[in-house]
């Protein structure tokens, strides 16, 4: 459908429209115009990602003038997969109703292991050895070397990229990785170094958080992007703890160990440079002293990852004189092993500010600051220098530079955290020194600044005001959306007892009770015979999924589950896990039924849709909040108290009902699906617990829902699977309106009317 | 067929030496000695049973077949390939042999149905008042014979029992860990019991174990040896102690394949990501994530949770196993051996795992319903125009529904839309068009291009449904509705009937039977009866209204009119041959 939204016309890849995604769209129009950043909160299943997407390339289109890119950051690489399939979608309809001239290019980005398309690279295992594979293949040096030792094996992918230099572009159109590849491959070029080459080119680019948020990667991925750009975060609950993780770093005793083989190394190639071509090593002085870290003309398969310190707070300056050459900086670097080596070494656990630590670090091993904050630099430098490719086996002495570089960089809103020992493990000695990051703001600072508007969307950004804090910026629009229902298709439960009338909890006295282990399965054991198809179960850690799966199986409860369902765990291994998911997916699609089981914070609960018949049923096992022993939590806890007065309990049950409301938020996806929402424990009967719920999901707890036990639970279940069995009227009936369709919208545009009544 | 075999009239009889010749009638066994009285002539439907010897059994090849007299004969093969030739064929003559009974009652009258199948007729009748109009009109007034009306419909008939067909068994939910031993209470020994059917699915859940029978059985140990270390090596691991465990596996190295971690599992999960939905796919997921890179991101926080440092080598858990099982029961039963030998099923296994590798190869046909799978997720189904066309689905049952379904598609259609323009002939031309294709090369799937097909169906429809709107006053009722309840009862009974009566008519011919022909004398009849009947109709209808019901029974009468042509002028040929 084909609609204006005040002076945008908006094209629309479907008949129908939701009240809500027109508001949506409304609201995000406003916020362009305004210039300034926005802060949205949708209930899932209500097609947020369409309504962005159409409402922005709408906008585009509507404004040739000022073209606007849209950069489009996903959690995870599905995400994208699943964002960029939507705008294919509406990409075909645009095409379909204007022409060539509604063309745009959207691509995704991911890193080399996901777009390369050199089998040999492929082979190695990793991330970090497919990275390195691709180096040893396409630095400048080895290609250099190449012209002269026939036997070097360079990549034909990307010396046909290179060799088609300017001609090398993709034709416009919507890319997935898998697009990618398929053209890479078919043309013979790189999809990796294509993909990062269209990125200044493309309308709207789609990749992962980190791509904007860690500088390492931004660095020298993003840093080119126009300021006429609109950034989107979607599935934004988590973004906090996507800030916070970018600049915080550890060392243990084997990135030491590691990091004292590389400098061995290094001390090495270095010799051997001296013996063969000192000249290199005296180039790369002089260059110090010019000022100059890098040379400036970095081919594409010279650049590894960037400063971990956010792009302002690098200083323009001179590598300081101490660590010119490459000697003195081994010296520097062994010095600072040895002292850290030392702190290890410690039997209590020591926090300490980064201000202290540096002039400990000054004081004992005669490490300025200055010289900290340049180490990142300097290391990059020497390794071009050296002509090192395996950057895998680098990695760390990475760490401990992007380690110092970080200490050195920052003196407020982090803090040293030395422990011997994990708090849950203590009689497995395992000391890490870890510099964690309290400050989200931090992290985002340079987006907020860089980009005209930012858009934070999500499902769950319950309580809305807390973000602009937590964030620390102004948003020109903040706005939580409610759900307009054609029935009530969402059916959440709070179950408090079991069927014996005794409560559930996972608090931590109770969470081992055998009563409690046994309420939890028999709940599980009923539903899964009552309702269709998919049933997700979420619990608050791995450790107690694996303790209470061994329980039930012991006691016969699983045997009784496998009977109605066949079972499916996420483990820590993610080919398992992704695998597992797509077992799961078959069984539900060929009508056996499947129940999968889950942790809340884990990597499925993050970005796994269980919609339709993928989930009929989710059960939240306990509230999942954090582990509050943990030095680091007690720290950021802290620091949020003093700086933005959050309370701590406050924010631990914000925290802990966000991730339960994400868990439970992935059962539905449109208005025509329904799924029941069970939450066992009867923490969640309690209103300050449950109040910090979201709107949407609080709307349709109804008081009689509240303080179930088990049976009760399933005479629900079975009345709301009969109910949603029924045809209904998809448009909505007494007068609520939940579906429109264009004529809706233009009557509604002439009338003035803009708040549906829902 | 013949065979060289020895004769026993009786198990210790040493036997006579001669050859058997076997017919679909009768076996005829003829000595090598002519001298030899020993002649034997058994007749198929003589045999009652027939028992063998087991290969692999001590025993020569026998054959004992035991006639319903009650005597037996023993025959002795040269091998057993020979045997079990002889074998199915004597099965063959002998299903032969009662299914030849089961011709007769075809031609018999319905009394020796079998039960179920009457009451599937039964139950057809019940649930469709319209046939059982039908029926009761033409069968209970011998119009039709029971099984000529039902001959016609042998599609209700036989729906159901395809249905029927034998389902492929699927997976035990139970899992093999899950086996527990039987302890007999006064000494240590534990007792597991093993079944085909559970070694069948530890080879599917288990391919190492799989591997490591067909490699050591029975070269390196008899497959009770192996039973034993493997149910050693899952004792081990269920009392959970991994420093036992780790130290038996150093010592036995056969003990400590079953303990490893499955590589062939590994490989397999391999080959499968490459064909896991994008959408799912998490290991990309952290290929791309650069912030926890070694020692980057938050460590110690609580959230990432830990793992009891364990023996590497000796790492599986629970977890594993429970997803593991659940993907076989998945995947179902991928071979169909029957076999009581160890070995053959787990060669079948390995074999029918190399196949799909094979497929997996073949990524394209995968490639495209992932693609497929991953579109229709990513619409949003409730925000679009519903995705059924408006054509009535083809299992036509009432023909009324797709005209008037046809009927309001055109009016709904804009005016001077492209498609009303084309015509009849246009389509005709379409059709005729692909015919010749067919011609050409054959036929092929589908057999007409459903574009074709459409268009020849709509335009049909159109000419129809235009013809019916000018009759009516409201172009959105048709002509049907507005007659009295009772008059369009009628004439869409009698219009039924008339088909029913013009199908079994026309189906007739050319008669070659007497049977046929009287057959064809009783639905002329009836069918003169009906005619009258419809002209009697039309008399009856109110003035206003009889040109219309006219115009409707017009065509049934030109039905009627053109059998009875037929029949006259078949009857004169016939009579002028017989003259």
């Amino acid at each position: 459908m084909i609609f204006k939204i005040e002076d945008v016309t908006v094209y629309f890849p479907y008949d129908n429209i939701y009240p809500e995604q027109y508001e949506y769209m409304v609201e995000l129009k406003r916020a362009l115009d305004a210039k300034g950043h926005c802060l949205l909160e949708m209930p899932t299943g209500t097609g947020k990602t369409i309504a962005l997407l159409s409402l922005i390339t709408s906008y585009r289109l509507s404004r040739p003038d000022s073209p606007i890119k849209l950069v489009y950051c996903t959690r995870t690489v599905h995400e994208m997969e699943k964002t960029l399939g939507e705008l294919k979608l509406l990409h075909d309809y645009q095409v379909r109703h204007l022409g060539t001239q509604a063309k745009i290019l959207a691509l995704g980005l991911s890193s080399r292991k996901n777009l390369c398309v050199n089998t040999k690279v492929l082979a190695a295992e990793n991330r970090d050895s497919v990275d390195a594979a691709c180096r040893k293949r396409t630095a400048s040096w080895v290609r250099a070397l190449s012209t002269e030792n026939p036997n070097v094996e360079l990549c034909d992918f990307f010396e046909n990229y290179e060799k088609a230099a300017e001609n090398a572009l993709l034709p416009p159109g919507v890319y997935t990785l898998e697009d990618l590849r398929a053209f890479g491959k078919n043309r013979g070029w790189c999809p990796y170094f294509l993909a990062r080459h269209m990125i200044q080119f493309a309308n709207v680019i789609v990749y992962s958080y980190q791509y904007l948020l860690d500088p390492k990667v931004a660095g020298f991925i993003s840093k080119e992007l126009q300021k006429e750009s609109v950034v989107v975060f979607d599935e934004a609950h988590n973004i906090d703890n996507v800030c916070i993780e970018a600049l915080s770093v550890s060392v243990r005793r084997v990135t030491l160990e590691g990091a004292n083989r590389n400098l061995n190394k290094i001390r090495q190639e270095i010799d051997r440079f001296k013996a063969t071509d000192a000249g290199r090593l005296r180039a790369e002085y002089n260059r110090l002293v010019e000022g100059l870290a890098l040379r400036g003309d970095l081919s594409g398969g010279d650049q590894w990852l960037a400063n971990p310190a956010l792009p302002h707070d690098i200083l323009k300056e001179a590598v300081p004189g101490n660590i010119r050459r490459a000697e003195h900086f081994v010296h520097v670097l062994r010095r600072l092993l040895q002292y850290l080596g030392v702190r290890l070494d410690t039997e209590n656990v020591e926090k300490e500010s980064p201000v202290s630590f540096v002039s400990s670090l000054n004081s004992q091993a005669g490490i300025e600051q200055k010289t900290l904050k340049f180490c990142y630099d300097r290391l990059q430098s020497l390794m071009l220098t050296l002509e090192i490719t395996d950057t895998d086996e680098f990695l760390p002495i990475q760490t401990v530079c992007d380690f110092a570089t970080l200490v050195g960089t920052y003196a407020r809103g982090f803090s040293i955290i030395i422990e011997p020992y994990d708090e849950r493990m203590p009689h497995i000695p395992d000391p890490i020194l870890q510099l964690s990051c309290h400050d989200a703001s931090l992290a985002i600072k340079p987006v907020f600044d860089r980009f005209q508007s930012v858009v934070i969307t999500s499902g769950t950004l319950s309580p809305i005001d807390l973000y602009p804090r937590l964030l620390n910026f102004t948003p020109v629009v903040s706005r939580s959306f409610k759900m307009s229902m054609t029935r009530d298709c969402i059916c959440p439960m709070v179950l408090t007892r079991g069927s014996d009338q005794l409560p559930v909890s996972t608090k931590f006295d109770m969470r081992s009770d055998p009563g409690v282990v046994r309420n939890y399965g028999k709940l599980l054991v009923e539903m899964v015979s009552i309702v269709p198809d998919g049933v997700v179960c979420f619990f608050v850690s791995y450790s107690y999924m694996d303790g209470i799966i061994a329980t039930w199986n012991e006691t016969g409860i699983l045997k009784e589950i496998m009977q109605q369902k066949l079972v499916f765990i996420e483990t820590q291994d993610v080919v398992e896990t992704t695998l597992a998911l797509d077992n799961y997916r078959r069984a539900c699609d060929c009508g056996r039924g499947a129940v999968f089981f889950s942790v809340a914070r884990g990597k499925v609960a993050e970005g796994i849709d269980f919609d339709r018949h993928y989930g009929r049923l989710v059960v939240m096992y306990g509230v999942p909040f954090q582990y509050t022993l943990s030095k680091i939590l007690r720290a950021r806890l802290e620091y949020l108290h003093d700086t933005f007065q959050i309370k701590e309990g406050d924010f631990l049950t914000f925290d802990a009902l966000r991730q339960a409301a994400q868990c439970v938020g992935r059962v539905i996806r449109s208005k025509a699906d329904y799924g029941m929402m069970i939450f066992a424990d009867k923490r969640y009967s309690r209103h300050d617990k449950r109040s910090k719920l979201p709107g949407w999901i609080l709307s349709h707890l109804r008081d009689a829902h509240l303080n179930l036990s088990t049976d009760m639970a399933i005479h629900i279940a079975r009345e709301f699977l009969r109910k949603m069995a029924q045809p209904y009227d998809k448009a909505g009936t007494m007068g609520r309106k939940t579906l429109l369709t264009q004529e809706d919208l233009e009557k509604m545009a002439e009338t003035g009317v803009q708040d549906m009544a829902y | 067929m013949e065979k060289r075999v020895k004769y026993k009239s009786f198990v210790k009889d040493p036997g006579t030496l001669g050859s058997l010749e076997l017919s679909e009638v009768m076996l005829l066994f003829v000595p090598n000695d002519p001298k030899s009285d020993l002649k034997l002539k058994v007749q198929t439907h003589n045999i009652k049973s027939q028992k063998y010897t087991k290969e692999g059994s001590n025993k020569p090849p026998w054959l004992n077949l035991t006639s319903k007299q009650g005597r037996s004969h023993i025959f002795e093969f040269e091998n057993y390939p020979d045997m079990h030739a002889c074998r199915d064929f004597i099965t063959k003559a002998l299903a032969k042999c009662e299914e030849e009974p089961n011709k007769l009652v075809v031609l018999t009258p319905a009394e020796q149905l079998s039960m179920a199948e009457f009451e599937l007729r039964f139950k057809l009748l019940r649930e469709n008042s319209e046939l059982q109009k039908l029926h009761k009109q033409f069968v209970e007034s011998k119009v039709l014979t029971e099984d000529e009306f039902w001959s016609t419909r042998k599609k209700l008939l036989g729906k159901d029992s395809i249905r029927k067909s034998k389902q492929q068994m699927g997976l035990k939910s139970m899992m093999v860990s899950g086996i527990k031993p039987s302890t007999d209470g006064r000494t240590n020994r534990v007792t597991f019991n093993l079944t085909s059917e559970i070694i069948f699915q530890i080879f599917a859940e288990k391919p190492a174990v799989r591997q490591a029978f067909i490699n050591y059985v029975p070269k390196k140990m008899t497959e009770k040896d192996f039973w034993t270390k493997y149910f050693r090596a899952e004792y081990l691991y269920s009392t959970k102690n991994t420093a036992v465990a780790a130290a038996e596996a150093a010592e036995d190295e056969e003990l400590a394949v079953f303990l490893k971690p499955d590589e062939i599992l590994a490989q397999e999960a391999r080959q499968k990501m490459r064909r896991v939905d994008p959408t799912l796919d998490m290991d990309a997921d952290e290929g791309d994530d650069y912030t926890h890179l070694m020692d980057h991101g938050i460590q110690r926080d609580g959230t990432n949770d830990i793992i009891e440092p364990q023996n590497d080598q000796l790492k599986r858990s629970l977890l594993q196993d429970l997803n593991r099982h659940a993907a076989v029961v998945l995947e179902g039963r991928c071979i169909n051996v029957q076999s009581e030998d160890t070995r053959i099923v787990a060669e079948a296994l390995t074999r029918a795992k190399q196949v799909s590798k094979a497929d997996g190869e073949i990524t394209k046909d995968a490639n495209q319903e992932r693609l497929e799978r991953m579109s229709r997720a990513t619409e949003m189904e409730d925000l679009q125009a519903p995705q059924n066309f408006p054509l009535a689905p083809l299992s036509i049952k009432d023909p009324r529904d797709y005209f008037e379904s046809q009927q309001g598609n055109i009016l709904s259609e804009p005016r001077g839309a492209k498609a009303s323009k084309r015509n009849v002939h246009e389509a005709y031309g379409l059709l005729k068009e692909s015919i010749l294709v067919i011609r050409m090369t054959g036929l092929s799937d589908p057999l007409i291009k459903p574009e074709v097909s459409f268009e020849v169906f709509s335009s049909l429809t159109r000419t129809i449904s235009t013809a019916k709107n000018i009759l009516g006053k409201n172009p959105q009722e048709s002509f049907l509705d507005r007659l009295p309840k009772s008059t369009k009862d009628e004439v869409i009974h009698h219009w039924t009937s008339i088909q029913e009566l013009v199908r079994h008519f026309w189906s007739s011919y050319p008669i070659t039977t007497t049977y046929l022909s009287t057959k064809v004398g009783k639905l002329k009849d009836a069918m003169s009866n009906t005619y009258s009947l419809l002209d009697a109709m039309k008399q009856s209808v109110q003035s206003d209204l009889r040109h219309q019901v006219s115009l409707l029974v017009r065509p049934m009468q030109q039905a009627l009119d053109a059998a009875f042509q037929h029949y006259e002028s078949d009857l004169q040929r016939r009579t002028a041959k017989i003259t």
